[in-house]
């Protein structure tokens, strides 16, 4: 994660400067220093060497090569999601009935069930974020929405709502490709 | 260095901008109408729009995510929750929770930098 958002921090710097070296004043010179780094980094030798004379500057120096990569490699598995979703709300509210404050100890614990799982699949580059509602059933009416501003090529969502006679639990993950 | 500040400042996720827009949302639509169902989905609808909507004015570098829950009071109890896994510095969060006499109607929204 880290090593991504750096990659990312040196992108935003690099359309910033404008990638014109002539035109780089003082405050600016690191971001191209660590531009081209990035670049002439395949070699070890000169890896080391900058490393070396620019002392103050270090961490600066942890750039990684440019992936060339544009979309994601393994795109969010919506369904095996769901399935998650589905079990984990099954196996926590299946025989229990609605109490205030176990239900507050209970989204929390299903929301962070449900965020390992969800990491657990490893898929780089998507951000999680994951939703759970636990509510009483007396009869009321109720409607959750959400609409999201995203790219909908990439960024994705799954969601799966549970119901015994006393309670209801919806629980909603989105994942947001991040470049 | 001092430009650079602002610039971060300009592209972060301030709760305080956010929480704003959604209580401006939820009263231009809710307001003081009582609980009826045949209207709640133009309601939260309308929500999420304008808080979409808003949000998109900013012009910031974020994707975001609004989700927007209107419930009925009748006694009913009701819990929600969020866990994220994301890069802490440039995302945030903002939940609001309004009410009034017959309905409570609670919005989250998260931005994810880009």
């Amino acid at each position: 994660m880290s090593d991504q958002q750096l990659k990312h921090k040196s992108h935003r710097r690099e359309k910033r400067t404008g990638k014109v070296p002539s035109e780089a004043s003082h405050g600016r010179s690191f971001s191209e220093l660590s531009l081209i780094i990035t670049f002439s980094s395949v070699s070890t030798a000169s890896y080391m060497d900058d490393l070396g004379h620019h002392d103050d500057n270090a961490r600066l120096v942890v750039t990684i090569d440019n992936t060339y990569q544009l979309g994601p490699y393994k795109c969010f598995p919506v369904p095996a999601v769901t399935d998650i979703l589905k079990d984990v709300l099954t196996s926590y509210l299946q025989e229990e009935k609605y109490e205030s404050e176990w239900s507050q100890k209970m989204t929390k614990t299903i929301c962070e069930v449900i965020r390992a799982r969800v990491k657990d699949l490893m898929i780089p580059r998507y951000k999680i974020v994951v939703l759970v509602h636990i509510g009483q059933l007396t009869g009321q009416s109720m409607q959750i929405s959400s609409r999201c501003l995203w790219d909908a090529s990439n960024d994705t969502f799954a969601s799966y709502s549970f119901k015994n006679s006393y309670l209801f639990g919806v629980a909603t993950v989105f994942a947001v490709y991040f470049e | 260095m001092d430009d650079y500040q602002t610039e971060e400042e300009e592209s972060a996720f301030v709760v305080e901008e956010v929480s704003k827009i959604i209580k401006e949302s939820v009263e231009a639509t809710i307001g003081r109408n009582t609980y009826q169902h045949n209207r709640v989905n133009q309601w939260s609808t309308s929500v999420v729009e304008q808080c979409l909507g808003q949000l998109g004015k900013l012009g910031k570098p974020f994707k975001y995510i609004v989700n927007c829950i209107i419930m009925q009071k009748n006694g009913a109890g009701l819990q929600t929750a969020s866990a994220c896994f994301w890069d802490n510095s440039t995302d945030g969060s903002c939940a609001v929770r309004w009410e009034n006499k017959s309905m409570y109607c609670i919005v989250n929204v998260f931005g994810l930098a880009i």
